[in-house]
This record gives structure tokens, C-alpha cells and sequence, in this order.
């Protein structure tokens, strides 16, 4: 799939978190969990970006969809499809095996009642950041 | 509509959780946070009750905004009648308990009674459990927290230290480490109440009519009038800037209030906690994030604040930045409050130095200095008279003059005799000397006002206590400066009725009068709106306040002018016109 957009000289951009920055607001899954699900929910967010104090001190992870395209190979319908670097999920064909959910190296696939959500790199995440901790750049393979 | 439209009611004696319709009426009249907290306790509450009684009751209100996009909108007002000052007490807390309480499904939480033995309660969207504490009591916040996270894992929690458990007038609640509702004793209420800890999950979410086409508008509303320079000093500073102000204007509370600037106030400024930073932290969904993660030699913290800088530090003749990170981690682990922790410890300094009494520490001494944390908590030797407060502490052992406190409760860091309008700030915020329910220093002694005349403050005052009740019910947190007119435009994106910032004003009116009215009911009269009397009387010896004092007549002809413009008779008292025009 990489030599595919490779091979079609497409500039492969997707987003990336620099923990550095991150000042834990979570505006960033606001944001994105209301552009694509209509709610205000951070546990719809289709990234996952952590704050917070354990025992060491302060942990900054951060997870989000960089466009590895796991989750494309692994449907077995067919149902997350990329076209121009941008995932999409065709509702319609999704089984619900959840094969997808479990096969995404970063966890940012949300399982839904009915079907799951990606990233579709709309950038409501990157734009409500505060601080730019969420950019949206070329990935390197 | 972005209230859930459910109070979570919970009674410790019985262990029953019930849920009930939030009061739609009142929440019309009040908003949240501050305003419905302190309206269901007027209403709930019977007059005179002990604070530490089964009586009382610990209620955490959201506000219309939380758990949405809004900015700066991740504050939770926790509130119950005041073991410090028996007035009513409402605090703030930042970090991200607010958001989940609502996520779970729940506007509030009313909590009632008292357990058998040592609980904290979990909440997980419909259920609630009350769970044994006897491992975690005797812990402090931190380890509680950590505890807990290993039972229960992604929750936020509510928790209490030593200071709760032992009942100190000046016990806060933490969350996340370093969040605090630091103010009045409200980690107190939880401790008589056998509370340990309050963690929370919710997995629900809030939904907005337009909601995308709202959360453009609030970007916007983020980048052009959050983000600008009103604002940032919040991002690139955090609070620890106003030292420098407050060392120039002389009002940096040096030596318990004795003097208004500091020799050394440049090892504790915003530039010497600059060179410690490692990280900037904000609370849920804002962008200004204010909080300094801070390590030093083996310390670190998220702070100190301005308050801790200068309370903990100018107050106690402390230049130790490490001392002051060790000191306000100490207080955060252990639940003390550091505004009235620093005051304290400073009084006991000037005592023993002025051979009043001997509390074995004087001003400067770092040993010394850290150990009060842990004495003041488990109330162990001289620390068992410094829990009890600094008025406690001169009826006891003499210095009332020097005693700093309002109704109780020890003064913040601005020195009324560079601040006039703060001394009225002081004596009339509802809980008690307070900052935050009017901080007029930012105009006047920071600002283009002159600082040492009467006129024209009582207005001042009056002013910001009325925007600010509202602005903690919405609830917003203080460090956006926004107008009545952007609350109400943002309001309107959320309601399903219409507000205007003329009726916001109006409701911030009604909360500051209802609170008021819970101190009226409870005993206090004008007298109890007065300063100490070092304010009144001595005179600063350094700096740009050099000379200076609030004469008493001059804060008399404020207090009369704050009474008229109140609506309030010549002792203080709401005239019936206006309990009748605030539907109060």
C-alpha cells in the first residue's frame, strides 16, 4: 500500500505529537470526538493523548493515527478504505469483527455499538491545539 | 442543554446513593458551581450547625460549560458550610474531576451523613460504590491517589490527606497531586465524614445543538480572545510573575505582614521559577495552561503559585526556592492549605521572635520551616497549636493585632496598606479573607488607580465580586479575563433559553447576596467584616509603601459606601428591598 502512494509520487502527511508541548487540555479529543461524532466525549476521540502523574512524576503520551494503514490491510470486507492519504470507513461493510480495533499499533480506533471510528485527518484535533503538540507533517516510512 | 438534569445524592450514615432531578428553577437563578452549591446549601442546611457535624453536607457542583469545548471551563466548585470560619465556603478545583462527574451523568454530588468507618466513594457512570478506606487512612493525597489508580485505574480522584483526616481548619482537597480546593477547611468536612477519597469515571459525553458549527465558533473565540496577551501571561508565567509586581508596589507580605517587600524576593520571582520548569499543565479543555511542573535538587511540584511564593516564602523570610517546592509539596501531600499553612507558620515566627511565645522557629529558618508541614497535620508538638489557625493561636497566646485573618480565614498575599481596595476585598468576600472573590490589585495597585484613597473602591469591589460569583457558577476559571457579554454569548450556544450579561450580572449579584444572606443566618454582623488591626495601625517601614497604613476611618467610609451600594443597611444587613428585588 506504502509503494502504492509512494509510486504515485503522493506526499504522505499525517499527523504527529510532540509531547514537549503537550500541555494535557485535552482540547485536541474535544475537538475531534465533536467534528466526528457530534459530542463532546475525549473517550470518542480517535487519538489518544495522555497527562498525568504517576509515582516517577509526569507522564506525556500520546497516540495518534499515522497512517501505518494496518487497519486497511487487516478488514477483511474491505470496509476502512485510503484513498490520497485519508482513511475512510464505509459503514455498510463493516462486519464488527473488531479486528481493526485490535490490530492498530497505536489504539486510536474507536469501537462503536454499531462499527468503528478513525482518524479522516480532518485536523479539528491540530486545530484547537493550543500549543502545537499536534501537527500535521509528511511521515517518514 | 448542557446540564444533565441529575443530582447524585449520597448519604454516608446509610451508605445509599440516590438520584434526583437537578432544581431547574434554582439552576435558571443560580447557573452552578458557586451559586447552585450555595443555594442548595442555604436551602439543606439548618442555621447554626456544627461544620464538623454529621450535619453538614459537601456538595461538588458543575456549571453548564463543563465537560465542553468552552475554554477554561474545567473547574468544579466544592462547597459546605466552613470549618474555618462558619460561614459559607465555596472552593474552586481545576484538573479534570469536573468533566468526568458530568461524563458519569451527574450535575452534582450531595453528600450527607457520616460513614461508620474510613470510605471513598466510587462513581462509574450508574454505579456507585462505597468502598473501604482503612488501607488508605493515615496516607497522604499522593499515595492515595496512586492507591487508588492501582485499584481502580483511568479514574480522577477527589482525595484527602493527614490535615482532612485530623480536622484542621485549614485543610484543602487534592486531585491529581497538585489541584487543589484549598480554602476554609473543606478537606475538614470530608475527614468528619470519615471521606478519605471521591474518584470518578464517566463514559458518557454532553451534546450541543450545532455542535460543530459551536466549536468553530469557540476556536475562535479561543485564538482572538482566550489566547491574547490579556491572558498569556498565564502560558509564559503562570502566577509566580506577580511577585515581581507586588515587590514593587510593596505589597509582597514580608515577615507576617510586618514589611511589604523582600530583600530576596529574586530568588523566589517568576524568573527563578522559570530556570526550575520541566513541563507547562493546564486543566481540562484549557489553553493557557497556567501550571508550572517545577523540579529542584531532590523536589519537585506543580507550582508554587504566587500565593505559596509569597506566603510560604517573603511571609516567612524564606529565599529557598527548593525550601518553598519541598515546603508546598509537603502541604499538597499532607491536604494544608498553603495560604493559611504560610500565615501561620509566619505568626508562630513572630511570636517566638517577640517573646510572646516559643514555637521554636523563627523567620528564615528552612529546618525548621519544613518541619511544620508534618507537625501542623498530625498535630504534634508546636504543630497542634498551629493547626488550630492564627486566630486560634492569639486567643490563646496574645498578638491578635498581628493575627492575619478575616472571619478566620489568613489573608492572601497583597498587603492592604499598598491595597486599599483589597483591604475591602478582605473584609467583605463571603468566606472570609479572600482573593479570589475580588482581586482588585490587578487595576488599582497594579494598575492606573491610586492605591491609597477610598474612593471610588467600594464600586471596584462590588463590581468584580458580582462578575466573579457568576463567572465561578458558569463556571470559567479566573484566568480568562472575559466579559459578561462573551459568558453570555458562549451560554447561549449551550442553553435552550436566551441570557444577556445584564441578567448574568444580576444572577452574580444574587449569588454574592444568598452568601450573604448564609453568613447573615449564621451570626455575622459588620464588626466581622474588619481587618486587623496592624492594618489599621502600622506603619510599613520599606519600599513603595514605605510609611503607609489603611487609616480606619478611611476603611470605615469604604466599608459604608460598599454597604450602600449593596443595598445593605448601615450594619451590613440585606435590606428587605433587595432580598425582594434578587428573589432572595
Amino acid at each position: 500500500m506504502n509503494n502504492i502512494l509512494e509510486r504515485s509520487g503522493f506526499c504522505l502527511k499525517a499527523l504527529v505529537f510532540h509531547a514537549e508541548k503537550c500541555i494535557g487540555c485535552k482540547l485536541c479529543h474535544l475537538a475531534c470526538s465533536a467534528q466526528n461524532e457530534e459530542i463532546f466525549n475525549p473517550r470518542l476521540a480517535r487519538l489518544v493523548i495522555t497527562s498525568c502523574y504517576d509515582r516517577e512524576g509526569l507522564i506525556v503520551d500520546g497516540q495518534v493515527c499515522d497512517l501505518c494503514l494496518s487497519c486497511v490491510e487487516a478488514c477483511p470486507v474491505g470496509a476502512i478504505v485510503e484513498k490520497n492519504g485519508r482513511l475512510s470507513f464505509l459503514e455498510e461493510l463493516c462486519t464488527d469483527c473488531g479486528l481493526c480495533v485490535d490490530i492498530c499499533p497505536n489504539q486510536v480506533i474507536v469501537k462503536k455499538d454499531k462499527g468503528i471510528g478513525v482518524c479522516v485527518q480532518c485536523k479539528s484535533c491540530a486545530n484547537w491545539c493550543p500549543t502545537e503538540a499536534l501537527t500535521f507533517e509528511e511521515v517518514k516510512r | 442543554m448542557t446540564y444533565t438534569g441529575t443530582v447524585l445524592r449520597i448519604d454516608l450514615t446509610t451508605g445509599k446513593a440516590t438520584k434526583e432531578p437537578l432544581n431547574k428553577d434554582w439552576a435558571r437563578e443560580y447557573l452552578g458551581g458557586k451559586g447552585l452549591s450555595i443555594k442548595y446549601l442555604y436551602e439543606e442546611l439548618e442555621p447554626g450547625i456544627d461544620p464538623l457535624s454529621t450535619d453538614n453536607k459537601l456538595i461538588l457542583m458543575t456549571g453548564p460549560t463543563t465537560g465542553t469545548i468552552v475554554p477554561n471551563s474545567g473547574k468544579l466548585a466544592i462547597a459546605a458550610k466552613s470549618p474555618a470560619t462558619g460561614t459559607i465556603l465555596d472552593c474552586s478545583i481545576g484538573g479534570h474531576f469536573a468533566n468526568e462527574l458530568k461524563y458519569a451523568g451527574y450535575d452534582a454530588v450531595i453528600i450527607e451523613g457520616k460513614a461508620k468507618s474510613p470510605v471513598y466513594l466510587f462513581i462509574d457512570d450508574d454505579l456507585v460504590e462505597m468502598r473501604s478506606a482503612a488501607d488508605l487512612w493515615g496516607k497522604g493525597a499522593h499515595e492515595t491517589e496512586h492507591l487508588i489508580a492501582d485499584a481502580l485505574g483511568d479514574v480522577i480522584t477527589l482525595a484527602i490527606g493527614q490535615a482532612g483526616e485530623n480536622l484542621l481548619p485549614m485543610a484543602c482537597i487534592s486531585s491529581e497531586l497538585y489541584r487543589q480546593a484549598g480554602r476554609g477547611g473543606i478537606g475538614a468536612v470530608m475527614g468528619s465524614k470519615n471521606l478519605k477519597a471521591i474518584s470518578v469515571w464517566g463514559s458518557g459525553g454532553i451534546e450541543v445543538a450545532n455542535i460543530r458549527k459551536v466549536s468553530a465558533a469557540l476556536n475562535k473565540i479561543k485564538r482572538e480572545d482566550t489566547m491574547t496577551d490579556d491572558n498569556m501571561w498565564a502560558y509564559s508565567d503562570g502566577t509566580p510573575m506577580i511577585v515581581d509586581l507586588s515587590q514593587s508596589t510593596g505589597i509582597l507580605p514580608t515577615r507576617n505582614f510586618q514589611e511589604g517587600t523582600f530583600d530576596e524576593y529574586e530568588k523566589i520571582n517568576s524568573a527563578a521559577v522559570k530556570s526550575t520548569l520541566k513541563a507547562k499543565k493546564a486543566c481540562f479543555a484549557c489553553p493557557l495552561a497556567c501550571s508550572n511542573y517545577v523540579k529542584k535538587g531532590k523536589t519537585e511540584v506543580e507550582g508554587p503559585e504566587y500565593e505559596t511564593l509569597a506566603l510560604c516564602g517573603s511571609n516567612c523570610a524564606i529565599g529557598d526556592l527548593e525550601a518553598i517546592i519541598e515546603f508546598n509539596r509537603l502541604c499538597d501531600d499532607y491536604c494544608l492549605d498553603t495560604i493559611s499553612a504560610g500565615n501561620v507558620v509566619a505568626f508562630a515566627m513572630e511570636l517566638t521572635e517577640k517573646d510572646v511565645h516559643d514555637f521554636g522557629i523563627r523567620f528564615g529558618e528552612i529546618d525548621n520551616f519544613l518541619k511544620m508541614p508534618g507537625l501542623m497535620a498530625n498535630r504534634e508538638g508546636v504543630g497542634a497549636d498551629l493547626a488550630e489557625g492564627v486566630r486560634a493561636m492569639a486567643e490563646k497566646y496574645g498578638g491578635g493585632d498581628y493575627a492575619m485573618q478575616v472571619k478566620g480565614l489568613e489573608i492572601p498575599g497583597y498587603e492592604p496598606r499598598g491595597s486599599w481596595s483589597m483591604g475591602l476585598a478582605y473584609g467583605t468576600a463571603d468566606r472570609g479573607a479572600c482573593h479570589m472573590r475580588a482581586w482588585p490589585a490587578a487595576v488599582e495597585a497594579f494598575g492606573d488607580i491610586d492605591p491609597y484613597t477610598s474612593e471610588g473602591k467600594a464600586e471596584l469591589v462590588i463590581g468584580m465580586q458580582d462578575d466573579n460569583a457568576v463567572k465561578f457558577s458558569a463556571i470559567f476559571c479566573d484566568f480568562w479575563a472575559l466579559s459578561t457579554e462573551r459568558m453570555a454569548e458562549i451560554l447561549n450556544m449551550l442553553l435552550d433559553y436566551e441570557v444577556t450579561a445584564a441578567e448574568l450580572t444580576r444572577i452574580g449579584e444574587r449569588i454574592y447576596n444568598l452568601a450573604r444572606l448564609f453568613n447573615e443566618r449564621e451570626g455575622f454582623t459588620k464588626k466581622d467584616d474588619y481587618l486587623p488591626e496592624r492594618i489599621f495601625k502600622e506603619k510599613l517601614t520599606t519600599g513603595a509603601t514605605e510609611g503607609k497604613v489603611l487609616p480606619r476611618e478611611d476603611y470605615d467610609k469604604m466599608l459604608a459606601e460598599y454597604y450602600r451600594l449593596r443595598g445593605w443597611d448601615e450594619n451590613g444587613m440585606i435590606s428587605d428591598q433587595k432580598k425582594k428585588e434578587l428573589n432572595l
